[in-house]
């Protein structure tokens, strides 16, 4: 089974990685690039104008921290020799919850819609291709696309006729749905589902003939995923589409006044973010290759939740950040036993109550002017030149009150 | 020729008759103001072309086409587009992103041009960011497109919220007490940006209080009272008409 272990890495993926996060204005990085970009940003969300990411030092210091991350199976061997495997199971699992996190972070921090039933479309993605394979014969990368359709077609469904709740209601209801799911697999939905014992006996995902078998495997195919996933979600965000979901998110009224179809955007973004849950759902299914209904309970779609909260909602590196916290920091404490789950939650309890937006919260998004414009606005007269806030002086500027002196209606015209 | 014309539209909430049978109708190019006392239910009518509330009964035309129960965004995507009387700006946001919104309705990038970055779509985007910075250049706010919008000064937000709606290419801009709160330097300037924006071709209906503003900027006035609408005319028929002398005398305290 683990006959490849000594063999070394073909580079491919992890550069793939590597370029792919480049190209995305270096929002993947290791905890390195993190921890920078937390001291750079610290609660700055009103006046972000020249954010760090615009930096040619932030940028070179994030690649980096991809390029040490990239090569992390072989850092690990020299710092922790044998338990090496396990350690990257944790990197992995992290990896793993990563890409469920930054698809919830498409619902629930981009769009602001609380759904707290994730674990639902993490499960019908990884039913999917252990149904496909075990009983068709498919292989794994063949099911992607599948379990990746499945999930979203199935979110659309059942989210057709609950777009339009709001905040709680909306929770209620993406409850109900991780528990029905949950339901319907325990008691062997069409003889497919196995019951509560699951699946067992999911083959391996093989990629231009290679078999991803071993951890150090999975490392590269998860974290190229992850990359991958980052990459896309930061393009989508800085689109039309991912503008339509801020500005229902900031205020769903004035945004359907200015000619933005809300719900049509709401429920694209639960469909797109319950997709790609599934296709983390292939990838689960094929790395435990065993799956059974426990594994999809409402608990998973809590800490799925916690992740984009604690990490800072709608923001990529956030939900890297908070990823490595609730995922990988409590394997470091295992020693403590229960106590670490206590420790944990207090300090999640901490944290929401002084720093309630995140630990990395999103920011204001980057745009390039077009060719010219910075002739033209340098040209402009006096009063438009801003200080760093981008404040007008309050010369120019009216008193914020209401009505000052326009109290008598007729005499003015009359 | 009329661009847009409301006949018999009625609207009640509960047991209040906000807006009762109200017909007229708003000439193509023309700016026209609708006033009235507090309550009169000037902003109702503005809710219910803009289709934020649908009407009981009667019917509206906007461009020859019946726009009676169409949600907001195909109204918006027909040709129409608002500002509010409380600023509803996405005050979190840039004031580049706040006017990129309103060009939201004229792009036609979808997801997967979005999620893969195709060159059409980045083409689009290099046009409409192009767009959104004239249109903050037309109401002077350029300089402040990477700002939060919620940082703005009063009058600037309100600015920012005619750009936003300018963005979406409308025929008819409605402007729901466009100089509330705003200085006299401010209200000036506000007259001057609305007969830029008549010069664009784009008809203006709006709400005011400031009767010195309605009367020197619109070309026709409509006025309402307890939901009915007394009088229609010139503003200086307006000022002589009988109705609208004691409606306002009568009934009005100004807050």
């Amino acid at each position: 089974m683990t006959q490849n272990n000594g063999h070394p890495q073909p580079a491919q993926p992890a550069q793939a990685a590597g370029q792919a996060s480049d190209r995305a204005d270096s929002q993947a990085g290791s905890q390195a690039a993190n921890n920078q970009a937390a001291n750079n940003q610290a609660g700055n969300r009103a006046q972000a104008p020249n954010g760090p990411k615009s930096s040619p030092l932030y940028g070179i210091l994030t690649a980096l921290g991809i390029l040490i991350f990239a090569f992390l199976p072989m850092i690990l061997s020299t710092l922790v020799g044998r338990s090496t495997p396990y350690w990257l199971d944790v990197v992995n699992t992290v990896g793993l919850y990563t890409i469920l996190a930054l698809s919830l972070n498409v619902i629930l921090g981009h769009a602001g819609m609380f759904h707290m039933g994730h674990a639902a479309f993490f499960a019908i993605g990884a039913y999917s291709t252990a149904i496909l394979n075990l009983t068709y014969g498919w292989s794994i990368m063949a099911t992607m696309p599948v379990a990746t359709l499945a999930a979203g077609f199935v979110a659309l469904i059942l989210a057709w006729p609950i777009i339009h709740l709001r905040g709680d209601y909306l929770l209620i209801v993406t409850i109900g749905i991780v528990e029905i799911v949950r339901i319907a697999l325990t008691n062997n939905i069409f003889g497919l589902t196995g019951g509560s014992n699951g699946l067992v006996g999911i083959a391996r995902p093989s990629l231009f003939g290679f078999r991803i078998t071993s951890p150090k495997h999975f490392f590269y195919f998860i974290w190229t995923v992850v990359g991958l996933t980052i990459l896309l979600f930061h393009w989508l965000e800085n689109s039309r589409f991912g503008r339509a979901r801020k500005f229902i998110k900031e205020d769903t009224v004035a945004a359907e006044n200015m000619g933005v179809n809300t719900s049509r955007y709401k429920l694209m973004a639960f469909v797109v973010g319950a997709a790609w849950a599934g296709l983390a759902g292939t990838i689960f299914a094929s790395r435990m290759r065993t799956i059974s209904p426990e594994t999809f309970v409402f608990s998973e779609s809590v800490l799925l939740f916690t992740i984009v909260i604690l990490g800072g909602k709608g923001s990529q590196k956030g939900v890297l950040l908070g990823s490595f916290l609730v995922i990988g920091l409590p394997e470091f404490f295992r020693g403590f036993e229960d106590k670490r789950l206590l420790v944990f939650g207090a300090a999640l309890v901490v944290m929401m109550i002084f720093r309630p937006q995140g630990l990395l919260p999103s920011k204001q998004a980057h745009y390039k002017l077009p060719p010219g414009w910075a002739d033209r606005l340098a040209q402009l007269p006096k009063p438009e030149t801003n200080g760093p806030n981008g404040k007008r002086p309050p010369n120019g500027g009216a008193p914020p009150v209401a009505k000052p002196q326009n109290a008598p209606p007729e005499e003015n015209g009359a | 020729m009329q661009i847009l014309s409301l006949s018999s539209v009625t609207k009640t909430f509960g047991g209040l008759v906000a807006v009762a049978g109200v017909s007229c109708g708003v000439d193509r190019g023309a700016v026209v103001g609708l006033i009235g006392p507090n309550g009169a239910g000037k902003t109702t009518v503005f809710n219910l072309i803009t289709g934020s509330i649908k009407p009981d009964d009667g019917h509206i035309f906007f461009s020859g086409h019946s726009i009676r129960g169409l949600s907001p965004h195909r109204i918006v995507a027909l040709g129409i587009a608002r500002t509010f009387q409380t600023i509803r700006l996405f005050q979190g946001l840039s004031v580049l992103e706040n006017v990129l919104s309103g060009c939201h309705c004229r792009m036609r990038s979808g997801l997967v041009a979005s999620l893969l970055r195709l060159p059409g779509q980045r083409r689009e985007e290099r046009l409409v960011i192009e767009r959104a910075m004239g249109e903050l250049e037309f109401v002077g706010l350029a300089g402040l497109w990477k700002a939060t919008a919620g940082s703005l000064a009063y009058g600037d937000q309100r600015r920012l919220e005619i750009a936003r709606a300018l963005a979406t290419e409308p025929k008819l801009l409605i402007l729901d007490e466009p100089a509330g709160g705003m200085n006299e330097q401010e209200t000036f300037e506000l007259r001057e940006l609305i007969n830029l924006i008549r010069k664009r071709d784009i008809t203006v209906l709006l709400i005011e209080h400031d009767m010195g503003f309605v009367m020197s900027v619109c070309d026709q006035v409509l006025v309402m009272e307890n939901g009915i609408l007394i009088a229609q005319g010139t503003p200086q028929e307006i000022q002589n008409n009988p109705k609208v002398i004691e409606a306002y005398l009568g009934l009005d305290d100004d807050d």
